[in-house]
């Protein structure tokens, strides 16, 4: 890679005493980026702390706040912002989110905060560190409002493998199918598509993957963008919203771990992945759909008919989640009040695990195929008190975001 | 990812940072002095003192004829990283290695403990006020003493 | 001479005090020492890798954060070794491996928890007063501890 690295400030606590400094550091150098450590000096902690305000009593986490001080100060330089502290530590939780809020307020840092492990590996950091290193070195790029030319989008996620065709800012063809081995869903996916779009594959001028299987389908078959889906669907999202202008909140549940965007005309600046377990996930909902007996497209439609409330159910597990929906389905609830609070227990783990990490800006945008789950979306409304928007073609986001970006290459061509 | 091993290098040698805090003694001078007795042993100048890594016999008989120098004013400590090594150096890193901060605190300090090691080399053992483990309480009125000013104020 | 540990683990002044008259001083130099120059899996800056937090597991819960657990990992053995300790008691600008206050509070209370560990209190001196009572109150500890005194 020529390009220059992307220098990323980490402000953290405890990853060099658990083994994780390392793994942090190879997930910033598979991006092309490298980790650095703002420079202050004591005086420059004792004012900082004092200034911030925030009683820490853990040096390190004294040290971060001086370090972010310094970097929106500006007294020194830094292309993106990495937060880190130990999972389960409270003090740590705080001062992690006072930063990374301090920060994307007072400055156009990209940030990311993260809570690890000992078992935290750099395969876990790459997709978040790439998305930090994208938003800072390709503002330009993701700054693209119109799809231009033809192009095509390819999102290999957890669950499911999706293709979009688009031409001249239009969707023509799409193409949808479960996850089985990964280039033959995506081959599945892309004859689709042509087919409905009617072209064939001499007349694709760009193309761009996402999701889990996204460097391997790239690669194959000679992508022009392989990107993360972060960036790709907050920008596939505020594009078919039409909302590529001022604040916005992007929510993605995914089928393995969700995802919650806060983006600036069109640009994400914090974001959270993952999820304590898949009980958080779509992959719940597609297990309470399979144990009251509907397909997952019914599970929405039946959930809206339910009121959530009168069953308690807990998906902060999935094994637990199972056991709370099979314990009130032996109860004799109705499938409808079982579905609702499947729905509120999904939103609920989303909404305590990891909106609390991002600021909730309106318009709050929904995408993903559990988008579709209008129990789901109903939910989650419900919690944050606003009403979500839900874009045509949500469940194709990061095919549309993909495709979208890819067409920014064709000039290049 | 999966991880390379990692072969040591400087094993069985220890380092130690000399710090020099004198009005009479540079850090130059003090680094001569160094050179003067090093005996193989592998001397590094900084802008505080030195940082002295060998053998470990080899590295306190140094250190011993260096804090003559200057009993009152050199101060030496332990370090778990041989000199230069690039995992700690601020070149590497953008900003201070967090033991830095600890250094520049306490370097801030010398002068009064330099000043009590004077004081023990005259023998003259003042009375001092000792200080024991951090109570909860301390420093806070006692209730008593509250009570008695309210009445005084009431009075 | 008595292996002191010392509190801040890795204060400057401790360290020079103990070796000074002639101990010595275990702090965070020690076991990090004993780390970079053993071979291991690569795990810079400090070579302390996800067993450490592991080992930890010796002093603290699973449910304690993995950095206190794998700085436990650095302490725990040096308070079990020491024959006696000093504890500066208001260190709070202390960072790196000393940086996390839950840390230093289970490191303080190890220290108080061990059986017939002679332990010197003391705080930074912040006068010339100061300094002579810190300077004289660490010396006299020390001397008590008998063995060799460089002095």
């Amino acid at each position: 890679m020529s390009e220059q690295p992307v220098r990323v400030a980490q402000l953290s606590c405890g990853p060099e005493h658990s083994g994780v400094q390392k793994e942090i550091y190879d997930a910033a150098e598979a991006v092309n980026a490298e980790m650095f450590f703002p420079d202050v000096t004591l005086a420059d902690i004792r004012r900082s702390y004092d200034a911030f305000g925030l009683e820490a009593r853990s040096g390190d986490l004294k040290l971060a706040i001086a370090r972010a001080m310094a970097l929106v100060e500006g007294n020194v330089e830094a292309d993106a912002v990495f937060i880190a502290t130990c999972f389960r530590c409270a003090e740590a939780a705080i001062v992690r989110n006072e930063l990374r809020r301090y920060i994307h307020e007072h400055s156009d840092l990209p940030v990311v905060s993260y809570s690890f492990t000992e078992r935290t590996t750099s395969g876990t950091l790459l997709t978040r560190m790439e998305a930090l290193t994208t938003i800072a070195r390709r503002r330009a790029l993701l700054a693209r409002e119109k799809q231009k030319g033809t192009t095509m989008g390819i999102d290999s996620g957890s669950a499911t493998t999706k293709a979009v065709i688009m031409r001249n800012n239009e969707i023509i063809g799409t193409g949808w199918m479960p996850t089985t081995e990964v280039i033959n869903s995506a081959n599945g996916v892309i004859e689709a598509a042509l087919k409905e779009a009617g072209l064939e594959m001499g007349d694709i001028e760009a193309i761009g993957t996402t999701g889990y299987g996204r460097h391997l389908i790239g690669d194959k078959i000679g992508a022009d963008l392989i990107q993360e889906e972060l960036t790709v669907n907050s920008k596939g999202a505020v594009y078919l919203a039409d909302r590529q202008h001022g604040e916005a909140t992007v929510i993605d549940i995914g089928g393995m771990d969700n995802k919650a965007i806060s983006v600036q005309d069109g640009i994400p600046g914090t974001f959270t992945m993952g999820g304590i377990c898949a009980g958080a996930s779509g992959r719940f909902l597609e297990m309470t759909a399979k144990r009251i007996g509907v397909d997952i497209t019914e599970l929405g439609p039946i959930a809206m008919k339910g009121i959530s409330k009168t069953v308690p159910m807990n998906s902060y597990c999935i094994v637990f989640g199972t056991q709370s929906l099979v314990n009130a389905l032996a109860e004799g609830n109705s499938k409808e009040d079982v579905a609702a609070a499947a729905c509120r227990s999904v939103a609920e783990q989303v909404f305590e695990q990891q909106l609390q990490e991002v600021d909730i800006k309106e318009p709050v945008i929904m995408v993903g195929g559990t988008s579709l789950i209008e129990g789901l979306v109903h939910e989650m409304g419900d919690l944050l008190q606003t009403d979500i928007l839900v874009p045509h073609h949500s469940q194709y986001i990061g095919s549309v975001g993909s495709a979208l970006l890819a067409s920014g290459f064709i000039e290049e061509k | 990812m999966s991880r390379d091993q990692y072969v040591p290098t400087y094993v069985g040698t220890v380092t130690k940072y000399v710090f020099i805090d004198s009005p009479d003694v540079t850090p130059q001078t003090l680094a001569i002095r160094a050179y003067e007795i090093s005996d193989g042993l592998m001397i590094k100048e900084t802008c505080f003192g030195l940082q002295v890594t060998g053998a470990p016999e080899n590295v306190k008989k140094l250190i011993t004829e260096l804090r003559k120098v200057d009993p009152a004013h050199i101060f030496v400590k332990d370090r778990g990283f041989p000199p230069g090594d690039t995992r700690r150096c601020r070149a590497n890193l953008g900003g201070a290695r967090p033991g830095y901060y600890g250094h520049e605190f306490e370097s801030g300090l010398f002068r009064y403990v330099s000043h009590g090691l004077e004081e023990l080399e005259k023998n003259t053992t003042p009375e001092f006020p000792r200080f024991g483990k951090k109570k909860l309480d301390e420093g806070k009125l006692p209730l008593e003493k509250l009570v008695e000013i309210i009445r005084n104020e009431e009075a | 001479m008595a292996k002191v540990f010392i509190y801040p683990a890795t204060s400057l002044v401790l360290s020079d005090m103990v070796e000074r008259w002639g101990h010595e001083a275990l702090g965070a130099a020690t076991s990090i020492r004993e780390r970079i120059q053993t071979p291991s899996l690569d795990s810079p800056p400090l070579q302390m890798t996800p067993e450490d937090p592991k080992k930890g597991l010796k002093y603290a819960a699973v449910e304690v954060p993995c950095g206190v657990r794998g700085r436990m990992s650095i302490y725990g053995p040096l308070i079990e070794e020491a024959d006696a300790a000093i504890i500066i008691n208001d260190a709070d600008l202390s960072f790196g491996c000393m940086g996390c206050a839950r840390t230093n509070e289970l490191v303080m209370y190890m220290v108080r928890q061990q059986e017939g560990l002679p332990v010197l209190d003391i705080k930074y001196p912040y006068s010339e007063e100061e300094g002579t009572a810190f300077v004289t109150q660490i010396k006299e500890f020390l001397t008590g501890l008998g063995g060799e005194n460089n002095e």
